[in-house]
């Protein structure tokens, strides 16, 4: 199910928001689980067996590792959870990459599997694996299944983010002031403890803040994210292509995919905030960044901190010999690409930020840091190229599109289909523009700083709200089918 | 103050989902949408397999954007949104120029041009080639000729068209009508030639096959606002028009039978007038396969016209040449079966084509 469909925001959200305001406090986290399975099984109906599996080998190896953590076997149990979850992911999503290489190099046959790959399964084998990672590191395992696989398969952020990671949620799977259970050996039965006081509660604010948070998102999504894949096929599909038309492509798809992945987590973190959850952030304005190196720490946030944090820390980080650390960066981002795809594209993609990482760590950082201009151009540049490679089907296509871009594709400069399309999505590609920047933001935060302005604001939050609601379905009942690009991940 | 409006903002938006959630709950379906002229998709069937393969999900995603509470309204707010908000210069490839409504026939399909000729060509080959039949054909302009490029339109290239379309049909006659057309022969909200305007078109097309059209016709006008399928489609407020019909003597005493529905039908269907597209007056709309009979004719001519939807409306202008008209399309009748339906003599034989099917052609059979 997509959150930009009318299935979604009119039938299945309103039901849920309802029950799980209305059911008990000890019950609310059952709401989450049931309508999240019913919200995956919705797109993946016979799929949706292999998550739970999942999730029981999650909750299962957790207990394990926790009970045997000092011990060998705790950290074979860990190594078994790993392969095994890994091996589910590398099965449905690599392994006809992986044949399809191996029939290249050695001439031979063997059919390609052609398995649907299920919706979120990165995401979500990304989560089971840093919760037992985490409990392997210290955490307390969670005894409760259903809060376990709550947190695995929540709706917000099941299928494309952001990777909550199990440390930072835990203590919100409990709902605040909900009945604390625990089993009682004398009785045989779980008997009441009290009621929990720490946890999850959404106050007025923060399903305030999370509507907001979601319909503006939608509204990146459906009013920005979508007509800029409009332009993006439209460009595909052209027959008058020029080098001008080239560059509103690589633009208008970096522009693409950062809506679309970026309304996405708003509106999951938007959703998560009206259930009382606080994930992490997941994109901060990438394109104001000065450094590639700093446009990571802004892109995709929750994926970045999770390759730090359970693949290149433990391989040594930077505290090893020179060029150790370059390998560990190219395992990194080798891996951060081939996460994204299987294809060679998506590893390329990956390999090229990692080139251009250490050229900055080791020469360029110091220029581009007192060059700041230099280096908004340098990064939007950089950008623009890693996304054309991205968004190819295979590298001969992403090589033609870059000489295309710098004059040598036998193209003309411009075209009258070209300027149309500029003409026509002009002004969409401008609010784009000026939406990937903190300019809107600063612009409304410097005006709160006045009582009255700040009023004036409180007072038209609401009428823009249902206003943006409005054409967000006005466009959503005229359009068709609109995956999500990360759902592809 | 800020306290106040969090509260007012949950309030708003929960009334806001939960009137248009219930309105999508428990509203009744509707059968067929008159804005957009289809059949709007109903609830799908729940079963177990439908359910399992995902069929009823994608058909629920159809369903629920078909059948949503106020929806023709909601369309017009996002046509408005495209063309008045972001500036867009079409939406849905619709787009306003000088007060008529466009589409973007846009890009040239060389291969469509080619399936048509291809097909054409056949039924040359099979049926025309080595009868006394004189086979001519002629291309008509959509109104993208006239608008597009003038206003900063994408536009075919119709020259390359009109030259690519030539070089496949061997052994016809081409007539020429582009420059006889205007902008104004046009519907502004639909994509049709307006009757009363093109009757110097049928002039030229009967010149061109030795005939002269002189009759004299009266002018009548439909009651009803006329509403073209790109009102609908565009979903904007934009004026209604009149729909005319050239009328006269030898019109109304004409024979008119749909070989489909094995019956007589008028020249002009004055049920279709007042139905969902009222454009379907001449001649009943889409049919395969219809001949008008004038009996009053001072000739046995006949002519046989394989036609689109354009052809509904000239092909009454003709009759007063002509003993027996043909109207073939191709479209809904296999052009392999044609033998069975029509011997083939010395008819005068004419292939009339819009540009709009010539370049979209995969329905000619």
């Amino acid at each position: 199910m997509l959150f930009s469909g009318i299935p979604f925001l009119y039938y299945f959200l309103p039901v849920v928001l309802l029950l799980y305001f209305v059911v008990p406090k000890c019950l609310k986290n059952c709401v989450l689980l049931i309508s999240s399975l019913f919200f995956y099984a919705w797109g993946e109906p016979k799929i949706v067996i292999i998550m739970i599996a999942s999730i029981l080998v999650g909750y299962v190896s957790g207990l394990l590792i926790e009970a045997f953590r000092h011990e060998k076997a705790g950290k074979l149990i860990l190594w078994i959870s790993v392969i095994l979850q890994l091996s589910c992911l590398i099965y449905f999503k690599y392994m006809d990459f992986f044949i399809e290489n191996f029939n290249r190099i050695t001439g031979m046959g063997i059919p390609l599997l052609k398995i649907a790959l299920p919706v979120g399964i990165s995401f979500y084998t990304f989560q089971i694996l840093s919760y037992t990672v985490d409990i392997y590191r210290g955490e307390i395992a969670q005894k409760n299944p259903i809060n376990l696989a709550t947190y695995i398969a929540m709706f917000p952020q099941l299928i494309a983010g952001p990777i909550v990671r199990y440390k930072d949620i835990a203590p919100q799977l409990n709902v605040k002031g909900a009945t604390c259970l625990q089993w009682n050996k004398q009785s045989q039965r779980k008997i009441s403890i009290g009621r929990w006081s720490e946890g999850r509660y959404a106050n007025a604010e923060d399903i305030a803040v999370g509507i907001r948070r979601f319909v503006f998102g939608l509204g990146k999504k459906v009013l920005l994210a979508n007509q800029l894949g409009e332009l993006c096929d439209i460009f595909k599909t052209s027959q008058d292509k020029s080098v001008l038309f080239f560059w509103v492509y690589a633009i208008a798809f970096a522009l693409h995919i950062y809506f679309d992945f970026s309304g996405y987590s708003d509106m999951a973190i938007g959703l998560g905030k009206i259930f009382g959850f606080h994930f992490m952030e997941n994109f901060n304005y990438p394109f104001v960044s000065g450094s590639v190196t700093e446009f990571w720490r802004r892109w995709h946030i929750s994926l970045g901190s999770w390759f730090r944090d359970y693949v290149y820390i433990p391989l040594g980080g930077n505290r090893v010999p020179k060029w150790r650390w370059f390998v560990n960066i190219f395992i990194v981002w080798m891996l951060t690409g081939f996460w994204h795809g299987a294809a060679w594209n998506f590893i390329i993609w990956g390999l090229f930020f990692a080139i251009l990482l250490m050229i900055e760590k080791l020469y360029f950082l110091k220029v581009i840091e007192k060059h700041k201009i230099l280096g908004h151009i340098y990064v939007c540049l950089a950008v623009l190229v890693s996304f054309v490679i991205f968004n190819a089907t295979d590298m001969r296509e992403a090589g033609q599109y870059l000489i295309s871009m710098i004059g040598f594709g036998g193209m003309p400069f411009s075209s009258a289909e070209t300027l149309f399309y500029i003409r026509n999505y002009g002004l969409i590609l401008l609010l784009s523009l000026i939406g990937a920047t903190p300019l809107a933001k600063m612009a409304v935060q410097s005006m709160s700083g006045k009582e009255k302005i700040k009023n004036i604001i409180l007072i038209l939050e609401p009428v823009i709200l249902v206003v943006l609601m409005m054409v967000i379905t006005a466009y959503l009942v005229d359009g068709s089918f609109n995956p999500f690009l990360y759902f592809r991940f | 103050m800020e306290k106040r409006m969090r509260y007012i903002t949950i309030i708003i938006m929960t009334v806001f989902l939960s009137v248009f959630a219930l309105l999508c709950w428990f509203k009744t379906s509707d059968e067929y949408s008159m804005m957009e002229r289809r059949y709007l998709k109903q609830f799908p069937n729940l079963t177990w397999e439908s359910v399992m393969s995902g069929r009823f999900m994608s058909e629920f995603e159809s369903y629920s954007q078909d059948q949503f509470p106020g929806r023709d309204f909601l369309r017009g707010v996002k046509s408005a949104t495209a063309l008045f908000v972001f500036g867009q210069k079409a939406n849905n490839d619709l787009y306003l120029a000088e007060g008529y409504i466009g589409k973007l026939e846009y890009p040239y399909d060389k291969q469509s041009i080619e399936h048509a000729t291809k097909v054409f060509q056949s039924v040359y080959d099979k049926y025309l080639e080595g009868t006394n039949c004189k086979v001519y054909y002629s291309i008509i302009p959509d109104k993208g000729y006239f608008l597009a490029e003038s206003n900063g339109y994408p536009s075919i290239d119709y020259e390359i068209l009109e030259q690519d379309f030539c070089a496949g049909m061997n052994g016809m006659v081409y007539i020429d009508i582009f420059d006889v057309m205007a902008l104004d022969d046009f519907y502004k909200t639909d994509t049709h030639w307006r009757q009363e305007k093109i009757v110097d078109v049928a002039e030229v097309l009967a010149g061109a096959m030795g005939k002269h059209l002189t009759a004299e016709y009266e002018l009548n006008a439909l009651e009803e606002s006329f509403y073209g399928v790109y009102y609908g489609q565009l979903g904007l407020p934009v004026q209604g028009e009149t729909l005319f019909y050239l009328n006269n003597d030898t019109l109304e005493n004409c024979y008119v039978y749909d070989y489909t529905d094995m019956q007589e039908i008028p020249v002009y269907d004055m049920d279709k007038a007042v139905g969902a597209d009222p454009y379907e007056l001449y001649l009943s709309g889409p049919l395969s396969l219809i001949t008008i009979e004038n009996s009053n004719a001072d000739t046995k001519d006949e002519l046989i016209i394989f036609r689109d939807s354009f052809g509904s409306s000239i092909a009454p202008l003709f009759v007063e040449d002509y003993a027996k008209i043909t109207l073939v399309d191709i479209r809904y009748l296999h052009s392999g079966y044609l033998g069975k339906y029509i011997d083939f003599k010395d008819q005068d034989v004419l292939f009339l084509y819009s540009t709009l099917v010539l370049n979209n052609s995969e329905t000619i059979k």
